[in-house]
């Protein structure tokens, strides 16, 4: 298979593995928020084809789990009456892009369903699973792009400029580089105020991450503008009176096009990732908004640890996700493979 | 060789300096500070409070508490801790100490597991072993650190062969020295593992690209033709031509001892730098944060020093080229 | 005849770089003086390093001058303002030598072609089109290579195209730094050709820079020969190439294997 279409083809599953969370009011039963008192930290459910007698269902059905009597966390399933699974059923209000008001959800019950069980609260952990995915991914995807925003502009100014202008640019940029990233985020998202609403919180996260990951994409950006500045084609134009800003526009920003790329297929995981680690401290997106991070929280506590593994599942999310931008990232820069994503994935 | 050196050092100490200044201007144009949770507190009485804020010059301007600070940091005094009450100095040396046991351990087994296996992994480029061992590489390259950290602990927690968390067990005091080092190190596996898995795959491609490439070098090929022998071959002459990027990654390494750890600590419960820092912050305890920040950046700093020297002495273009100016 | 363009006693200098003794300035073009007729060729001819191509570009307004005037339209371009340069720069153009880097890979030919109108004017883009197809026909291209990119073109259609983008404006004055040197020798014969009959239809004036001395034999009118920055010997072509005087040219001469036709096809001219 070419380049060009493996390129097509991994496009196509990360934006499939997009959208199918941007749609997490259609594939999740339940909203993420709607507690279920009576299934506190119930256990995934599990789905049978065959039921006691042997016989052979084509429908999925499930059986109803329930506490047992006298216990608080431990069920069992009611294997007198068989739940069919239900597709397309109309259950609880969604907004779709936070516009379009539907009901419609792919599967459910007519008892609850937790596919992947419930939480403390007894929230199904499905559905928190895919909007925690848009409160993540999302605030990775901004994040990434006001860094290499940021850092675009800085590497543009500083290359295009140079002089003492590009000097002093590139010793900030140093600095930032020295500093190691992760203090770096911590201390900038905890030395603002920590107890915010979840909107403001989900933001200021966002900012922080974006203020932090400029150096090293400016530094690129820089390079090949400083390059690009040089080609024959740019002092050609500059000769028939080019300003600058038609230099930048029409022949240098867009050499830079590749590697801008390359950088945000790097980025974006790694910010998501940044999210789901603030989160997970408690310095990133509070309750009752989820996000895979703080969804991981609870796992600090031991007993969650040793008796409700389910809670751990959330971590295993993002994978699929790295996986697709891992694998965007080396086929955007063809053979070089190695350098870059090992200097990136092995701790920035 | 001299004009390198004071080169360098300057420069590692202009980012020292700006890394300061960098970590006070956040801190002190941080809404809320310490004192102002503290006056929230109806244990503490007015007078008590104003007493402490005239101590810690909290009220003079921000250049007077920088230059303060900075003097104080020249002679070795990091400044005082409002939570703990101590100096800022000792806090942090001990848990910079049980953070650079767990990193120096991982980093030293990764190197020693990464420099063979590149070798080995190089030598037969492309072919089902290589293919193999990629393939396990990039299985541990897309999982998470997070996600590896909590994994292991759910794995270790539900088979109770390993201690989960921690650094020591309870009754540690009045273990004999052997039972002691054994209990460490039973808590160190752990963690240890989460770091070298992070860092291994990496490392691994690099030292396979860097010796895949030192091994099409013609010299070798000829070195081949006059009979020195293939291990003599790969570690002695191979490893040498693909030592510079290798170089800059220990630098590297070396760099990120006191900082790479900081999820894992947290996630095992080591007390570390990490979860130190993550306290003071949450506490707003300025002058510990600044100093864990320095320190840290410290490391940083002179990782790459201590790699630019290694450089130098290991590479001789670098050292004509020093030469010529 | 009024010259088309006067230099007097131009210098430029390169600054050192770093503190100290890191990289000393130097000195690339020491107090030149010349002019050039309109219609007519000066030859500027020196080795690699003499300076010949930072007066160039010196020319051509893409580097600041240290000292010196260039007298062109009445007006000294060394003093003026890049804004007033502006209005100036469509009279005075340069080639560079290799295509491959002075056309943009990612454009296509009419797109290229057409710049300097995008950037003069403001013309429509049909019409900058037209123009484009109209100059490429003069170039000896036909309008077919409009949408073509610059990696499909022989190294000799590139440089048509680069000639072409130079003629779109109109210049007087062209200048022509190593143009053919990137060519092959037979495609060398066909661009020079192509530049004397250009100059006949527009009586363009030309500074065309080069090192090779049969080249300059083949187009020039007059010759300067350059060595460290300065000019020395110039004069009318012929007498240059019969009874050359300075050691420079002298070596230049032998090196260039200048059979007696070529000189005898200057004196033609």
């Amino acid at each position: 298979m070419s380049t060009r279409s493996r390129l097509l083809l991994c496009v196509a599953v990360l934006a499939a593995l997009h959208l199918g969370v941007a749609c997490a009011g259609f594939f999740a039963p339940y909203d993420p928020a709607a507690q279920d008192r009576e299934h506190p930290y119930a256990p995934p459910m599990r789905l049978h084809f065959v039921d006691g007698q042997g016989g052979l269902h084509l429908r999925p059905f499930f059986y109803a789990q329930a506490l047992r009597s006298g216990s608080f966390d431990a069920y069992e399933e009611n294997r007198t009456r068989a739940i069919p699974v239900k597709f397309f059923i109309s259950g609880a209000p969604y907004r779709v892009l936070g516009v379009l008001p539907l009901r419609m959800h792919l599967f459910g019950g007519d008892v609850p369903v937790y596919l992947l069980g419930s939480d403390g609260y007894g929230r199904d952990l499905l559905s928190r699973v895919l909007f925690g995915g848009q409160v993540s991914l999302l605030a990775g995807l901004i994040g990434a792009g006001l860094t290499l925003s940021i850092g675009l502009c800085i590497g543009a100014a500083a290359g295009f400029w140079g002089g003492w202008k590009d000097e002093a640019l590139m010793r900030v940029a140093e600095l930032f580089l020295a500093l190691p990233w992760i203090y770096l985020l911590f201390a900038m998202r905890a030395f603002l105020p920590l107890a915010v609403p979840p909107l403001k919180a989900f933001l200021l996260v966002i900012m922080v991450i974006g203020a932090v990951g400029w150096a090293r994409p400016a530094r690129m950006v820089r390079g090949i503008v400083l390059s690009a500045k040089e080609r024959d084609f740019v002092r050609a134009a500059r000769g028939f009176g080019a300003s600058g800003g038609y230099l930048l526009r029409q022949h240098i920003l867009p050499e830079t096009a590749s590697v801008v790329l390359t950088q945000a297929a790097i980025l974006v995981p790694q910010f998501v990732l940044a999210e789901m680690t603030l989160s997970f401290l408690g310095l990133g997106v509070p309750e009752p908004v989820p996000s895979w991070g703080n969804m991981l929280a609870s796992l600090q506590h031991y007993n969650v640890l040793v008796s409700y593994w389910w809670m751990y599942l959330p971590a295993l999310a993002m994978v699929p996700f790295f996986l697709g931008y891992l694998v965007l990232a080396s086929l955007l820069q063809g053979s070089r493979g190695t350098s870059k994503i090992g200097e990136v994935f092995g701790g920035v | 060789m001299t004009r390198f050196l004071v080169r360098r050092l300057a420069h590692a100490a202009f980012l020292l300096l700006g890394v300061s200044l960098l970590a006070f201007l956040f801190s002190t144009l941080a809404p809320g500070n310490y004192f102002d949770e503290m006056r929230l507190n109806p244990q503490i009485s007015a007078e008590r409070l104003s007493a402490l804020r005239a101590e810690y010059q909290v009220d003079r301007p921000m250049a007077v508490r920088y230059a303060r600070w900075a003097s104080a940091l020249l002679h070795g005094d990091l400044g005082f801790s409002f939570a703990y009450n101590t100096p800022v100095a000792p806090l942090l040396w001990t848990r910079a100490r049980n953070t650079l046991l767990l990193t120096g351990t991982a980093t030293v087994l990764v190197w020693i597991l990464a420099l063979p296996l590149g070798v080995w992994s190089a030598e037969r480029l492309g072919r089902p072993a290589d293919v193999a061992l990629s393939w396990a590489t990039a299985v541990l390259l897309i999982i998470p650190d997070l996600t590896l950290a909590l994994g292991l602990l759910v794995l270790a927690v539900r088979s109770e062969w390993l201690p989960t968390g921690g650094m020591v067990s309870v009754g540690f005091d009045g273990f004999s020295a052997a039972h002691k080092i054994r209990d460490v190190a039973l808590h160190m596996v752990l963690p240890v593992t989460v770091l070298v898995a992070a860092a291994l795959p990496v490392l691994l491609r690099h030292v396979r690209a860097a010796v895949a490439e030192a091994l099409e070098v013609p010299f070798l090929r000829a070195a081949e033709g006059h009979g020195i022998s293939r291990r003599r071959l790969l570690y002695r002459y191979a490893l040498a031509a693909a030592a510079h990027p290798l170089i800059a990654l220990f630098g590297f390494s070396l760099g990120t001892l006191l900082s790479g750890s900081l999820l894992v600590e947290v996630v095992m419960s080591w007390p570390g730098l990490g979860p130190f820092l993550l306290e003071a912050i949450l506490a707003r305890d300025l002058y510990v944060v600044i100093g864990g920040v320095l320190l840290s950046t410290l490391f940083l700093v002179t990782g790459n020093f201590v790699a630019d020297l290694l450089l130098y002495w290991a590479d001789p273009r670098i050292r004509s080229e020093a030469a010529g100016r | 005849m009024e010259p088309v363009i006067r230099v007097e006693n131009l210098v430029k200098r390169h600054a050192g770089r770093g503190f100290g003794r890191r990289a000393p300035g130097f000195t690339a073009v020491d107090s030149v003086s010349f002019s050039i007729l309109p219609g007519t060729t000066l030859a500027l001819v020196g080795e690699s390093g003499s300076g010949k191509s930072s007066l160039a570009l010196c020319l051509a307004c893409l580097e600041r001058v240290t000292a010196g005037q260039i007298w062109f339209e009445g007006r000294d371009l060394a003093a003026l303002e890049e804004k007033e340069l502006r209005a100036v720069r469509p009279k005075l153009q340069l080639v560079f030598q290799d295509p491959a880097n002075s056309l943009n890979p990612r454009w296509a030919v009419g797109k290229i072609v057409a710049e300097p109108l995008l950037v003069q004017a403001r013309i429509a883009k049909r019409e900058r089109d037209a123009r484009a197809a109209q100059v490429l026909e003069r170039v000896g291209l036909s309008a077919e290579y409009l949408e073509r990119r610059p990696q499909e073109l022989s190294g000799g259609q590139r440089q048509r195209v680069a000639i072409a983008r130079a003629l779109i404006l109109e210049p007087k004055l062209l200048i022509l730094d190593e143009v053919l040197s990137a060519l092959d020798c037979s495609i060398q014969a066909q661009i020079a050709n192509l530049l004397v009959e250009l100059q006949r239809t527009y009586g363009l004036a030309y500074l065309f820079v080069t090192h090779d001395l049969r080249m300059a034999a083949h187009l020039a009118d007059e010759i300067a020969v350059m060595s460290r920055g300065k000019i020395v010997e110039q004069g009318a072509a012929e007498k240059i190439l019969r009874h050359a005087r300075c050691e420079e040219t002298k070596s230049l001469l032998g090196a260039a294997s200048l059979a007696p036709e070529a000189i005898a096809a200057v004196r033609e001219r």
